[in-house]
């Protein structure tokens, strides 16, 4: 029995190891072909030849025609700011509406609202690019922010949920106390809700980072300057451009990657402590 | 005590039908058909009256203004095109006043939008005055604008935290979700570009492209075959992520499992780096003349699958991602690597709330552990992540990332009657639509295809959702 055990416990372990080694290798790539001398593809063996620093001072200190990745960088710093700023006040605020007020069409308009989010982002965005273009803001950190922050009211259903979880008992206290709903909602419910809030606050700062559909369609000046990382970084592979750049991809991708990954390990966490916590409390 | 009182006007307020309203209002009532705050006039509400009445006239300026030379062009989309003329004496060109069929299509349906908004309007306030009068010959209080201004931060809160938010919605989504629908009835493409040509209704035409086979048009087969793909990588790619994620969550916190926190972290890791870079990258990890490609002839692999009939002899690579039903497979098997850690991450969540209590008494009745999973512990993921299952479904239909970031640029189609609708093998609907607009202009068949994945996605979402709000399991844990 103590023998099956031990065998069983090796196998799982053996397992997971091959698992790993299959999800990390490509990771891996990325990190030693960042560090490597040559600047196209290694397409002849795994670690590179040599190994330099220079792809990374190619990309924070020497922009060129192609690779402005300080600027890139900025851009999406700054759009992913204020999508992540406005984006969360919204659902925040739809959140309260739907999960602590009770009125007249309240389940109505959350179907609408969960079919209207359902309805698939890629392909509104050519009527969102006209729009945008009448408003004249393609091309700008205004319109980018607009395009990602705008409709994001619709993406409630977690905040919403968490809320949910909060006892009805607490607002009605507050509320016997003479507090307005404008004062539970900052004073009382808020308070309550930090993890999922940061939980938002991650998950929509992101956004501006990973999307690639909608930065594509928006940003068509073809200046490299006006990028965001994503369009940037595809640019570099270009059929032309990836021989001489093949490595600085992957270093700038190797730079943007640690915070994201970070936030997004943070995020996880208060995901998971958000909703636990919150189901203790019932 | 006050909220209560205010909870029965307000239902009054609903009761009270508009066509009632209009037959048993007093002549103040009558008056605000036409005056929107006459009503409120009458009743000693004059801040109310002026900013009803703002509306009103903020919005006949905005239409005539802005709608009428649109709407009025409406039915044709315009029929003066575009022309320059040379003026010999000044030496300068000068441009006709030409119509641009897309700005008259896009006002058009922002005013449509608007006179629809207005007329709710209308008549929400029309019942509303309806309701002053009443109160006045009750003799109940009438508010002061302090105290509705008061109940913006109290009972009707909601109405302050929503009016933002509404309005973005409406700009980013409802507003294009017209537009793209106007332009599946227009024969918007590359040959009627605006500003420099025009384009016009050509009513269903398009739908029936869609569904045509000819010699011109081979829309119908692409259609086809995109559409079976399509459905066959949906449930592929949700069916194969969402089990090998439970598998993988019950290998890791298997209780003989050293480190469960520290194995989550390395398949966490893989996920926490952005799909872009990691797909950009791996895409040229299986390039045909990539480093896969390379190590497999030195050991042999090549060689091995041309013998077995799997790759072309002629090729001295394996086309991991140019060959269509090679890409297809590749496809599947890279987004099982993207996926998976994802769904460990939520199965780990649900697994750890699994009733223990029921799967004791199994194995105390004697089942093996493949019989608990199968009886129990699948039971109960399906029971709590159905809903999410299907979300899951309609989020793959739409999974541009993946499909685009592998394929674009690499894959060619041999096939010519998909190439001549700019369609490839490994497109879903999304990203051929998205091809036929940012690369081909092709508006109308890329509206059609929106339409069509809609009606798609519509009919799964309401499955799924109508369950969870039909349901009322919103207060459960209150």
């Amino acid at each position: 029995m103590k023998v099956k055990k031990t065998i069983s416990m090796i196998g799982t372990h053996l397992l997971l190891t091959i698992l790993a080694v299959i999800w990390l290798v490509p990771i891996l790539w990325l990190v030693v072909t960042a560090f490597s001398a040559h600047p196209g593809i290694n397409t002849w063996r795994f670690f590179p030849e040599s190994y330099s620093l220079n792809n990374f001072y190619r990309v924070l200190f020497k922009p060129d025609s192609v690779l402005q990745y300080m600027a890139w960088f900025k851009n999406t710093l700054i759009i992913a700011i204020f999508t992540c700023i406005v984006s969360t006040i919204f659902v925040v605020m739809v959140s309260y509406a739907m999960s602590c007020m009770r009125f007249n069409g309240r389940k109505g308009l959350m179907s609408f609202s969960l079919i209207l989010n359902m309805f698939p982002g890629p392909l509104l965005m050519v009527a969102v690019y006209f729009v945008m273009k009448m408003i004249g803001l393609t091309n700008s950190h205004v319109g980018m922010i607009i395009v990602y922050s705008a409709g994001s009211g619709l993406g409630f259903l977690i905040v919403k949920g968490f809320m949910d979880t909060i006892p009805t008992s607490l607002r009605e206290a507050a509320k016997i106390e003479g507090a307005s709903e404008a004062a539970i909602f900052t004073k009382v419910v808020i308070p309550l809700c930090k993890p999922i809030i940061v939980y938002q606050i991650i998950s929509s700062f992101l956004i501006p980072w990973g999307d690639f559909v909608l930065a594509k369609l928006m940003l068509n000046s073809g200046i490299s300057s006006d990028f965001t990382v994503a369009i940037g970084l595809y640019n570099m592979l270009d059929k032309g451009l990836i021989d001489k750049n093949f490595s600085a991809f992957c270093a700038g991708g190797l730079l943007v990657s640690v915070p994201i990954a970070i936030l997004f390990v943070i995020m996880q966490k208060c995901y998971v402590a958000g909703v636990t916590s919150g189901a203790v409390k019932g | 005590m006050k909220a209560e009182k205010d909870q029965k006007s307000e239902n009054k307020i609903k009761k009270a039908a508009f066509g009632n309203a209009l037959a048993k209002g007093d002549i103040w009532v009558k008056l605000s058909t036409v005056i929107m705050g006459a009503g409120y006039f009458a009743r000693k509400q004059f801040v109310n009256g002026i900013l009803m009445t703002a509306v009103q006239i903020g919005f006949i300026l905005l239409v005539v203004l802005f709608g009428v030379p649109s709407l009025s062009k409406f039915d044709t989309l315009g029929d003066v095109q575009m022309e320059q003329t040379f003026d010999p004496l000044t030496l300068q060109s000068t441009m006709n006043d030409y119509d641009n069929s897309f700005m008259i299509l896009l006002t058009s349906v922002i005013t449509l939008f608007f006179i629809f908004v207005f007329i709710l309007i209308w008549i929400w306030n029309i019942k509303l005055v309806y309701q002053l009068q009443l109160k006045k010959e009750r003799g109940e209080h009438i508010n002061t604008f302090r105290e509705d201004m008061r109940a913006l931060v109290n009972d009707r809160f909601h109405i302050t935290l929503l009016a933002l938010p509404t309005v973005g919605v409406v700009l980013m989504n409802i507003i294009p979700i017209l537009v793209l629908i106007a332009v599946a009835f227009t024969n918007y493409d590359q040959k009627h570009m605006p500003p420099s040509s025009l384009f016009t209704w050509v009513g269903f035409d398009n739908f029936k492209n869609l569904f045509t086979n000819s010699i011109t048009i081979s829309f119908g087969y692409a259609f086809r075959k995109i559409l079976g793909w399509t459905l066959l990588w949906a449930v592929l790619a949700t069916v194969t992520t969402f089990i090998g994620g439970i598998l993988l969550a019950k290998l890791i916190n298997n209780a003989t499992t050293k480190w469960p926190a520290f194995w989550r972290t390395l398949f966490v890791i893989a996920i926490a780096v952005p799909q872009f870079v990691t797909l950009l990258l791996v895409r040229n990890f299986f390039a045909n003349a990539g480093i896969v490609n390379t190590i497999c002839s030195n050991i042999g692999v090549t060689g091995f699958l041309q013998n077995i009939g799997l790759v072309n002899p002629r090729l001295t690579y394996i086309p991991f991602l140019t060959d269509p039903n090679w890409a297809k497979a590749m496809i599947i098997l890279i987004n099982i690597w993207v996926g998976v850690p994802y769904q460990m991450l939520i199965a780990t969540g649900v697994l750890m709330n699994i009733p223990t209590d029921q799967i004791e008494s199994a194995r105390l009745d004697g089942a093996n552990k493949f019989q608990i999973f199968c009886k129990i512990t699948m039971p109960y993921v399906l029971f709590i992540q159905g809903p999410a299952l299907i979300t899951d479904f309609v989020k793959n239909i739409n999974n541009f990332n993946v499909i685009y970031l592998l394929t674009q640029d690499v894959f060619i189609t041999s096939d010519q009657l998909l190439a001549n609708s700019n369609a490839k093998e490994v497109d879903l609907l999304v990203t051929w639509l998205f091809r036929l607009t940012n690369e081909y202009y092709n508006y109308k068949m890329a509206s059609v295809i929106g339409i069509i994945v809609f009606i798609i996605c519509a009919v799964f979402t309401l499955l799924s959702f109508s369950r969870m709000i039909a349901g009322g399991r919103e207060e459960e844990y209150r």
